[in-house]
């Protein structure tokens, strides 16, 4: 009963195929008219575009089965999307995909305090856990920037990072079992109630960021963790990016293992402090360095005497131990929302995430410099400076024609010299259909081959995510095909 | 407690082992990875059958055959390949022993945070293909957590990375994780890098010495110990009879260590000190004296470099359960009958969940208890596989307990990497 | 070496890509700069209600922008399918909060509801009825409080009582009949009270004259509010002036689409107060609405600049306080509260801590935070009345995070009001529902109360 409320009429006629997922979810548990759909043509990754046959939200394992056998039967392409703030475009629909949104999946099934683990559902939100449990003094681990909103089956996906994994590891070094639906519509689960090592292959860490192309997750068993006693953050400002780079190797190597160990340059400074959260950092510093310690606290304070230490003789313009969690959060919040700032000062970015070996970050940084001069666009800098995980920003604007691809060139010019020093294209993002292409640059066909055989094991039909992850001779005229029907590079 | 001679050499390598099969009818010993590929594409293209071994203690552990065509000894492929202090990282050949990798990483005060039996002995090739851990993965985690990139030698004699040389990397599958644990049956690893970390400045183990009786409260107190703010690196429980061996103490003992600096080290002892229950006794040892006993613990187990004379039966099983089901574990051996004949010593880690029961006695009564350690994890969702037992009881007795509903994936893995099953067949996991 | 993918989309692009037209053909057009600095990040997913409710994408602020740059790009035009998302939104601004880059999509929802509303007008008797509010009656102060006189007329002659006792509200749709038994006691508004006062004279010494806006529905439904407001003003040494000619803040029009109404409120709001230095406002939605005029006038440069000068005036009256200074009251409240942030304050204004210091400086007052205290509780203007079935939704969602114990919900906002009352209501809770400057006021008329016994007995 309602005065207002519009009652849409169904304007798309359903074909058979929407009828009966429909009757698997429910009706309204189904989009499938234009307008609804042109909400899931991209994840965070916005230069592809494309179209969904429909999108579907199961409400629990068995309905995530019974889409997936449909969709097996019936040779409709598929694919899982959590929150959809991937930034690789692993959900992006390139082949038309029902997706599968795993959005109503969003509980915290079970917490064991005792075995320190938690189960929850895929779509459940990556910080509502820590939320969930830290009146306990527990809190999980991995927080990727984006926690705030994406989902833990989205990082099993992806195997995300995030700031604090220098210490703590990443995605996979926190997943204790798994159910998984696979792609043809079987449900298995993998070292249930999270016991450790269970015999065979170790399919869990093999499915731990696979980006959706071997199964989709329906339940996460998870480890907890105790929050450490204590925890301590240092700000330090540099005149130069060198020396900021070799107070990070100097921290390391005095034998600190920091929870977190980041940095920004200059134009990232710049970004941040035009979004919403500044902190007030001088406009003329050239990098900052955020370090976190934490523990018990009896140990923590003479690591901070060294880390200051270590920045004073590298030349730091001013360095500060936060005093408050208040104002710890706020150089926090400064940080993670960094990508999204970006926006505050172009119109359109386009975010690398290459790793190099800590030692070589002088020499890579100075390369992107390079690149960016090249290219005539700017670059921004933010990023895990304690593993080696850079995060270039190329910035652009899309609406200026060119810009778009020169972007995409620099980004792979980054990915390039990461290569060259022995490091890798993605440390935390994932391939996706970004950096397919660029898979080429570590890996060798055999290589290549080795993997997308393993793919062919679990999804022999090829209909779950397909034309993810491998770059394959076919697949560039898929792309051509792609980019002429959808991206409207503007 | 001594610390078990120990032959310095795996130089001495016998080519047959009659107790625990695993052997070859030839031996190959290669100094190179392109041997290494050459001797596997031609017994692929041959069709003969290889087993992998290096510092040989893992010959009881899984496998029907006494010999294959060819044992492929990788005891000569040794040596740190790379390593740059500032990365902290390594990359090193599997023949490489533990305790060498270590000493030549302790030089730089760092290390690899594994801690598996036998470090003398066991190469770090092994111990990946095996997945071996010890007490203090409470802390650090298994070779999982700490392997970031392999060179393997598919049987079809190509080379393939996985993984590379920096610490985070999400590029591609995590191919990683395939071949830890996978017992040589996927590809001969070839080349292992590995995260490392800093040497811990100040160790101690408490050990807290527990009446049977009052198990129940130690139970609580472990709770306690988590939830409080101490960051212990392990929390090892061992049975009375082990305890009885180590400490001439029979009752149950728990190792609590703690990896840190000075002064976090010698605040969580304290903490301990003044927490501990009444009725249990507390003992600490610092610094060397620490590493002193783990040094020892790690010899604990047989292996089949050690177990090589007649009479008694031994076995070790590997358990996996949810941590605190570890002391469910230790509890089986009250429910056994006609045991007089065995030994049954047990550790396992509150931390982590995997506990080791070291069998020794008449075999029938080795059999039963394997058996009845088995039904007792199963019944916990847990397994029990059993990683050191002589070939002739591994026909037997089936070592790694039921297959998963999910076994076909394991097959066709098996298929895509080996198709002629030229590596270690039979040695793992439902006959693959 | 395979192509990079710059190179294949260089290829596969067309030599001169046209872009397509726009499909905002009208008026008005929702702004592009708005949208450039979407970038698709998510970060506002987890802090809109409806995506929460939902879990579809259409209805989350990015999704939300998403379709309305893709009307401009031609790709999807002015429709109802359009409409439903875009109508669905509840205007709560947490998004903007939550946003990294700042993109203002209450901005640019508005916008795209005033075309909505001209490609399609509303027709029949939901067309009549959204007239009958936004036109007829909340922008004519007599017609609004001949109707308060009316409802006041209800309430005391015995027939509201009358009405709930037959059951009469049974035959209501059942949300109207939820807000029936909710309905605050109306008094007389302050606009008729103080009508031949030229201001309300500070006590004591004048430190400052500020104008104030009654507003349409808080001076008739919540009348003793804006007294408080004029209490607590004047005990802090302001002369306080009730402009006659000022009219609805027309924040209700801007949320429905009808753009056009929303100038005219305007412009009638901006003379009215165009000699004053400062205009302090209690409903936080009226205020917002005030500080985003120069929005409604970005393609009249004249009238966006007195806009702009206009807006810079508009300051919520805990702000006010709590920038000017206030006396701490002496007096004891002696309740357990908590404090709900009402969206057009802390997203909207970003007026977050002064409430919560003024309740904090309440002697007596014994303050708990609420969890999620700035989601929105599902009000939203006349949402509760549109969207009937999702503003319960993110009503019940509210209500669980309202802790057991607390005897007041305090804020600053009187639609909040009304719909947290009918949440303490549904949910059978006793918390009283009261206006920050309520409390604050009540503990000054203790003071006062103590200061005449004690010099009375002296």
């Amino acid at each position: 009963m309602s005065l207002f409320k519009s009652r849409r009429k169904k304007k798309t006629r359903r074909d058979v195929h929407i009828e009966q997922m429909a009757a698997i979810v429910g009706p309204d548990e189904i989009l499938f008219e234009k307008e609804d759909l042109l909400s899931y043509d991209c994840d965070g990754f916005t230069v592809h575009k494309a179209m969904p046959k429909a999108v579907v939200f199961p409400k629990n394992t068995e309905e995530v089965a019974a889409l997936v056998k449909y969709c097996a039967a019936h040779d409709l392409p598929f694919l899982a999307r959590g929150a959809g703030t991937g930034l690789s475009g692993g959900a992006i629909p390139l082949n038309g995909e029902v997706i599968i949104s795993l959005g109503k999946m969003k509980n915290l099934l079970h917490v064991d305090f005792e075995n320190r683990q938690a189960v929850v559902q895929p779509g459940f939100v990556n910080l509502k856990l820590t939320n969930s449990i830290s009146s306990k003094g527990y809190y999980y681990a991995p927080d990727p920037s984006s926690q705030y909103v994406c989902t833990i089956g989205g990082n099993v996906a992806e195997n995300a990072g995030g700031a604090h994994c220098l210490k703590y590891g990443v995605t996979t070094n926190h997943i204790l079992g798994l159910e998984v639906v696979l792609p043809n519509g079987e449900v298995i689960e993998i070292s249930e109630d999270g016991i450790p090592d269970s015999p065979g292959y170790d399919l869990m860490g093999l499915l731990t960021g696979s980006e959706g192309t071997l199964g989709i997750v329906t339940k996460i068993t998870v480890r907890i963790l105790k929050n450490p006693e204590g925890k301590q953050t240092v700000l330090a400002y540099f005149d130069n990016v060198e020396d900021g780079s070799r107070a990070v190797s100097g921290i390391i190597s005095a034998g600190i293992v920091p929870a977190a160990l980041e940095m920004m340059d200059k134009t990232a400074i710049e970004g941040v402090e035009a979004g919403t959260f500044p902190v007030g950092h001088p406009k003329d510093i050239e990098a900052l360095l955020l370090i976190e310690v934490d523990g018990i606290a009896a140990g923590i304070d003479e690591q901070i005497e060294q880390i200051l230490e270590v920045c004073k003789s590298r030349n730091v313009r001013e360095v500060k131990v936060a005093e408050s969690e208040e104002e710890r959060g706020k150089w926090w919040a400064n940080r993670k929302t960094g990508f999204g700032a970006m926006g505050a000062i172009s119109p359109d970015y386009l975010v690398q995430d290459g790793v190099i070996p800590r030692s070589r970050l002088p020499e890579v940084l100075q390369r992107i410099t390079e690149i960016s001069e090249e290219s005539g666009l700017r670059i921004a800098n933010i990023f895990h400076a304690g593993d080696g995980n850079l995060h270039p920003l190329i910035l652009f604007d899309s609406r200026i024609p060119g810009e778009t691809e020169k972007a995409l060139e620099a980004g792979t010019a980054c990915l390039k010299a990461c290569a060259d020093v022995g490091g890798s294209i993605t440390g935390e993002h994932g391939v996706g259909i970004e950096k397919k292409e660029e898979m080429r640059f570590i890996f060798t066909d055999e290589e290549l081959d080795a993997q997308t055989r393993i793919r062919e094991v679990f999804n022999p039909e090829d209909l779950l995510n397909k034309g993810k992850l491998f770059p394959t001779p076919s697949r560039c005229m898929d792309i051509k095909t792609i980019v002429k029907d959808t991206v409207a590079v503007k | 407690m001594e610390i078990k001679d120990i032959p310095q050499s795996t130089a001495s390598l016998v080519l047959k082992d009659e107790k625990f099969g695993n052997s070859g009818a030839e031996l190959a010993e290669p100094t190179s990875e392109e041997e290494i590929a050459n001797v596997l594409r031609k017994a692929n293209e041959e069709g003969k059958k290889v087993a992998v071994v290096s510092g040989g203690t893992k010959r009881g552990y899984g496998g029907l055959k006494d010999d294959y065509d060819i044992l492929l000894s990788l005891s000569q492929y040794k040596g740190i390949i790379e390593h740059t202090a500032g990365d902290m990282t390594v990359t090193v050949r599997p023949g490489t022993t533990i305790k060498e990798l270590q000493e030549f990483l302790s030089d730089f005060g760092q290390m690899v945070s594994l801690d598996p039996a036998w470090p003398e002995q066991a190469t770090i090739g092994g111990v990946i293909a095996a997945n071996e851990s010890g007490p203090k993965r409470m802390k650090y985690g298994s070779a999982r957590d700490q392997v970031i990139g392999l060179r393997v030698a598919y049987p079809a004699g190509t080379i393939i990375r996985t993984g590379g040389k920096v610490v985070k990397n999400v590029a591609g599958y995590d191919m990683n994780k395939l071949f830890i644990g996978a017992m040589g049956t996927l590809g001969v690893i070839t080349e292992i890098t590995m995260k490392l970390r800093p040497v811990p400045k100040a160790e101690s183990l408490v050990k807290l010495f527990v009446p049977k009786e009052q198990v129940q409260v130690l139970k609580e107190f472990i709770v306690n110990i988590q939830d409080s703010m101490v960051e212990p690196a392990s929390l090892e429980m061992i049975n009375p009879a082990l305890s009885k061996k180590l400490f001439n103490r029979e009752v149950y003992t728990l190792l609590v260590a703690f990896e840190d600096v000075e002064n976090s080290v010698r605040y969580q002892e304290q903490w301990m000190e003044e927490h501990v229950p009444a009725g249990m006794s507390v003992d600490v040892s610092q610094g060397d004296k620490a590493k002193e006993f783990w040094r020892a613990f790690a010899t604990l187990a047989p292996n089949s470099l050690t177990d090589q004379e007649s009479g008694s039966t031994k076995a070790v099983l590997k358990i996996g359960t949810k941590n605190m089901d570890v002391l469910t574990m230790m509890a089986v051996e009250e429910t056994m009958t006609d045991i007089d004949q065995l030994e049954i010593e047990i550790h396992g880690g509150l931390g982590h969940g995997i506990t080791t029961v070291i069998l020794t006695g008449e075999e029938s009564q080795v059999k039963q208890a394997i058996h009845q350690f088995r039904a007792e994890a199963e019944s916990k969702k847990g397994y029990a596989v059993v990683k050191h037992l002589p070939v002739k009881l591994r026909k037997e007795i089936d070592v790694w307990g039921k297959k998963p509903s999910y076994f076909f994936l394991f097959e066709g893995i098996k298929k895509t990497n080996d198709p002629n099953n030229t590596l270690n067949y039979q040695r793992f996991l439902g006959g693959i | 070496m395979a192509k990079s993918l710059a190179a294949q989309l260089e290829e596969a692009a067309p030599p001169c890509a046209e872009a397509s037209p726009s499909n905002y053909l009208l008026k008005d057009h929702p702004d592009e700069n708005k949208w450039a600095d979407c970038v698709h990040c998510g970060m506002c997913l987890e802090s809109c209600p409806t995506y929460l409710e939902t879990g579809k994408e259409q209805h989350s602020p990015r999704g939300r922008v998403h379709l309305i740059k893709s009307v401009a790009e031609g790709q999807i035009s002015v429709n109802e399918q359009f409409a439903d998302p875009v109508f669905q939104c509840l205007d709560c601004r947490a998004c903007t909060t939550a946003c990294p880059a700042d993109v203002d999509v209450g901005g640019l929802i508005e916008e795209a509801r005033g075309q909505v509303r001209q490609a399609l007008p509303l027709k029949g008797w939901k067309g009549a009825v959204s007239g009958f509010f936004l036109k007829g009656l909340f922008p004519h102060p007599n017609r609004m409080q001949t109707v308060g006189s009316f409802l006041k007329l209800y309430q005391k002659s015995g027939l509201q009582s009358a009405v709930r006792k037959t059951g009469a509200l049974k035959i209501m749709p059942p949300h109207l009949a939820d807000m029936e038994a909710i309905m605050p006691e109306i008094k007389q508004p302050v606009q008729k009270k103080f009508k031949d006062y030229k201001f309300v004279p500070a006590e004591g010494q004048t430190k400052a004259r500020v104008a104030m806006l009654t507003g349409c529905i808080m001076d008739v439904m919540f009348s003793d509010i804006n007294e408080s407001t004029i209490n607590v003003l004047t005990h802090n040494g302001n002369d306080v002036e009730i402009p006659k000619k000022q009219t609805c803040c027309g924040a209700l029009h801007v949320h429905a689409g009808d753009r056009d109404m929303g100038r005219k409120l305007a412009k009638q709001n901006i003379e009215a107060f165009e000699d004053d230095e400062k205009v302090v406002v209690n409903a936080a939605g009226c205020g917002c609405a005030l500080k985003e005029y120069p929005e409604l006038f970005k393609d009249d440069p004249v009238w966006k600049e007195k806009a702009e000068v206009f807006s810079e005036k508009v300051q919520d009256i805990s702000k006010y306080l709590y920038d000017t200074g206030y006396e701490k009251p002496k007096s004891e409240i002696n309740k357990k509260i908590t404090y709900h942030d009402a969206c057009h304050l802390a997203h909207g204004q970003g007026v977050r801590h002064e409430p919560r210091q003024l309740l904090n400086d309440i002697p007596g007052v014994e303050y708990t935070e609420m969890a999620n205290s700035d989601t929105c509780c599902g009000s939203a203007g006349i949402y509760n009345i549109t969207n009937p079935e999702m503003a319960g939704a993110v009503l019940d969602r509210k209500m669980e995070h309202v802790p057991e114990e607390v005897e007041m919900i305090s804020m600053g906002n009187p639609g909040c009001m009304l719909q947290m009352a009918m949440g303490v209501q549904k949910h059978g809770r006793r918390s009283e529902i009261v206006h920050t400057v309520q409390l604050l006021d009540w503990a000054y008329q203790k003071d006062k109360k103590a200061m005449e016994s004690t010099t009375g007995k002296g």
